[in-house]
């Protein structure tokens, strides 16, 4: 079953922007393009699409309602959004219920989308054939995912970790950590599944630390947790964050209870078939995090590295 | 007369009233003001009821009293009992053999006995109410005032209008204050109605702009990878023909060359040209596109310009319909145009725009159905120019329809809507010198009429 090359779905009302991409990915992929965001879920439902591409301001559908039809379909289906206009509300649904690969912004560089759908199908590839392999597997009930798991909460009030705390089952150990060099410490010496932060600022350390842990740790989820309304931000956190869920403070419970939940099966998940973990790779952060970093805080990056290394070993 | 001031029991008043003493100063009044009359209280030292009405003159004399227009007149316990003026005495020693017929006579035989006696408690605004009721012309008196242990001082009439007077002042800085943030918070809320139109109108014409530039952007990087292939080619053709032909040395390496030749010719031939030139075609397409959009974002960056100009309205109509394009084709809204032949109008073309765009997605957001239909007409009557904005969305309620000027008037939820934008419209099209009408029925549609005088605001004046 395996085709000569994975194909790709482009979604855009604007034909020429279509007729652009056909012309971009001739020979690459197999190409398939339609200008409705209905048609695109039933190309999805009807035959294996490796990757889909979607614009979000259509007509009908939005992008993000197109892609997260996609992810209830099929799964395995890579999702990137191309758009014109990132506003705040669409890239955090992009987060939240697209779970998307990349948000990447028109007008795109040609070689770096080229790039990022070809690194999207071959992750797809690889997990179509995981998924055909072993049909049957079933996935671990979330009572399951949450033993021995562990969560840490870099905050430096209380009423987050408490709020937690509360959220979890009582198997799941809820750390607090006040700064962000307190959360290295406890990713070094242990596994952590998901790292839930609040994020005060746009300039502080801890929206790149999440980038460069990601990179090291790509089976721990991060939510994050700010009032900052920020879209380039956000769209950092997915590119080169792969952030899990960003939640608008004060996050809803019942969002953070559900976004909580989500993190810890994905980890399970992502634990027992470390092949999957592709989909979670990240562009390389645009800033080196050592630029205003502490000697403290160095050193705990030192320790994370050298950890992440043993266990690769 | 020294015995009868010795005589005279004014130590304890004098000592009970010496701590107000320093109200007696009107900076010091100014600065901390005593509630009510009690900031006005002046410590004079009254008269018995048995002094004489020669002691009475003299005490009139003594320069502590000058500024007293009578003495209070109060008995033994502090009940005051009367007032003797200056103009009382003035007009019987006045009199012939007045000061000898009455000089000696206790001063009870001439004063007021009605006195107005005032509560110290009292407010400075019931104070003057009661003095205008009472006062005479010429004004001849000043008060007494009173409080639980009777006997307090007096009080200067003068002193109460001053009072008034600045009380007055201070409440009319205190209106003018609250205007000028009355004032300036409504400016904000236009601003702000403003800025929120606009941010709406960036934010999708950012989109407008970077679609076409998206595909634009990639074109040319393809065109740019494919001349690269393109010129490759001819040279190795080149250097094969060179070689053929014998221009250049024979080499050994023409196979080599041909293989070169066979390779480029499957990433460039006719067929991929064809398809870049069609590439080529879209962006000149895209780039026009782009250019009419900033060429009507041009129409609305001087917002602010309010200066009268001939304009064409039709125009100004097709330009408000490009802004709000992205909202209309989001929501797969026709658009039906009935433009008629206008003359050209003379108006701030800026504020008109705003009146559109108000109009307009006013209309798209009203539509909450599948096959939405807005028609804008225009038309020229008289000297008039009428402009029909009418969708058919759902309508509004009739109880709503007197309201939708007001300012803040909104139905949308919170946070979505102004409540400012037909508001500001209103305002704009009555400076103007037009008018602005609306009719609704829930479930069908709305209509909004804008009636402009072709020659402006001046025209438009009876």
């Amino acid at each position: 079953m395996s085709a000569p090359l994975p194909s790709v779905l482009f979604v855009d009302d604007e034909e020429r922007i279509l007729r652009s991409l056909r012309m971009l990915f001739r020979g690459r992929c197999e190409i398939l393009t339609t200008t409705s965001g209905r048609e695109a879920v039933e190309w999805v439902r009807r035959r294996p699409v490796h990757v889909v591409v979607s614009d979000q301001r259509m007509p009908g559908m939005t992008g993000v309602e197109v892609l997260r039809e996609v992810a209830a379909h099929s799964p395995a289906t890579m999702r990137i959004l191309l758009t014109g206009y990132a506003d705040m509300d669409a890239v955090t649904a992009s987060v939240n219920d697209g779970e998307i690969y990349r948000f990447i912004e028109k007008p795109w560089v040609a070689q770096y989308l080229v790039d990022t759908v070809e690194q999207a199908a071959r992750v797809a590839r690889h997990d179509f054939a995981l998924a055909a392999a072993r049909p049957a597997a079933p996935a671990a009930s979330a009572a399951d995912t949450a033993i021995a798991a562990r969560v840490a909460v870099l905050d430096d009030d209380g009423a987050l970790p408490a709020q937690v705390r509360e959220l979890l089952p009582a198997a799941v150990r809820v750390e607090h950590a006040p700064d962000l060099e307190g959360t290295l410490e406890l990713l070094a010496d242990h596994d952590v599944a998901v790292v839930i932060a609040r994020l005060s600022s746009t300039d502080g350390d801890v929206a790149e630390a999440l980038k460069q842990l990601k990179r090291l740790r790509p089976a721990t989820l991060a939510i994050v947790v700010s009032s900052l309304r920020d879209s380039r931000l956000l769209i950092g956190l997915i590119n080169e964050g792969q952030v899990f869920r960003f939640l608008l403070q004060p996050a809803p419970r019942e969002l953070l209870r559900r976004g909580l939940a989500a993190a810890l099966e994905r980890h399970a998940h992502l634990r027992t078939q470390s092949d999957l973990l592709q989909r979670h790779a990240v562009d390389a952060p645009r800033h080196e995090p050592v630029a205003t970093t502490t000697g403290r805080l160095l050193q705990a990056w030192r320790r994370l590295r050298e950890a992440a290394t043993l266990r690769i070993a | 007369m020294t015995a009868a001031l010795q005589a005279f029991p004014t130590a304890p008043i004098a000592s009970d009233v010496a701590p107000r003493d320093a109200t007696n100063d009107a900076d010091a009044r100014d600065r901390a003001p005593l509630p009510g009359l009690a900031g006005l209280l002046l410590p004079t030292e009254p008269v018995r009821p048995e002094t004489s009405v020669l002691d009475v003159a003299q005490q009139f004399l003594d320069p502590r009293h000058a500024g007293l227009l009578s003495l209070p007149v109060v008995a033994v316990g502090g009940r005051p009992v009367g007032m003797i003026s200056r103009y009382e005495l003035m007009r019987v020693f006045l009199q012939p053999y007045g000061r000898e017929l009455y000089g000696r006579r206790p001063i009870t035989a001439l004063m007021d006995r009605a006195p107005l006696v005032l509560p110290l408690s009292t407010s400075i605004d019931e104070a003057a109410r009661t003095i205008a009721a009472h006062v005479k012309s010429p004004i001849t008196d000043d008060f007494v005032l009173v409080d639980d242990a009777g006997y307090a001082g007096t009080g200067l009439v003068l002193d109460v209008l001053h009072a008034v007077e600045h009380r007055l002042a201070e409440r009319s800085r205190e209106l003018e204050r609250a205007y000028a943030r009355l004032k300036s918070s409504q400016s904000q809320l236009v601003q702000s109605e403003k800025m929120a139109s606009l941010g709406q109108m960036v934010a999708g014409l950012v989109h407008e702009i970077n679609t076409p530039l998206g595909y634009v952007r990639n074109n040319v990087e393809m065109t740019r990878a494919a001349l690269g292939d393109a010129a490759r080619l001819v040279s190795a053709q080149q250097a094969v023909i060179d070689a053929l032909t014998g221009e250049a040395e024979p080499d050994d390496d023409l196979d080599t060359r041909f293989a070169e030749v066979g390779h480029l010719r499957t990433r460039v031939d006719a067929a991929a040209l064809d398809d870049l030139c069609g590439l080529l075609d879209d962006t000149v397409h895209g780039v026009g596109q782009i250019g009419e959009l900033v060429l009507n974002l041009k129409d609305f960056s001087r917002l602010d310009q309010a200066g009268l100009q001939k304009a064409d309205i039709n125009r100004l109509v097709e330009s408000a319909l490009r802004i709000v394009a992205h909202v209309l084709r989001k929501r797969d809204i026709e658009v039906v145009l009935k433009l008629g032949e206008i003359p050209p109008l003379d108006c701030a073309p800026a504020q008109i725009n705003q009146v559109l765009l108000n109009l307009l997605s006013n209309a798209a957001q009203a539509i909450e159905h599948e096959r939405g239909r807005i028609v804008v007409a225009t038309q020229a009557l008289d000297r008039r120019v009428l402009v029909v904005v009418e969708d058919n969305g759902k309508g509004i309620e009739a109880e709503h329809l007197p309201r939708v000027f007001d300012p803040f008037f909104t139905t949308k939820p919170v946070g979505q809507g102004t409540g400012m934008g037909l508001a500001i419209s209103h305002q704009i099209v009555e400076q103007h010198g037009g008018a602005i009408r609306v009719s609704s029925k829930p479930g069908t549609g709305t209509r909004f009429l804008v009636v402009l005088p072709v020659s402006g605001a001046a025209g438009a004046a009876p």
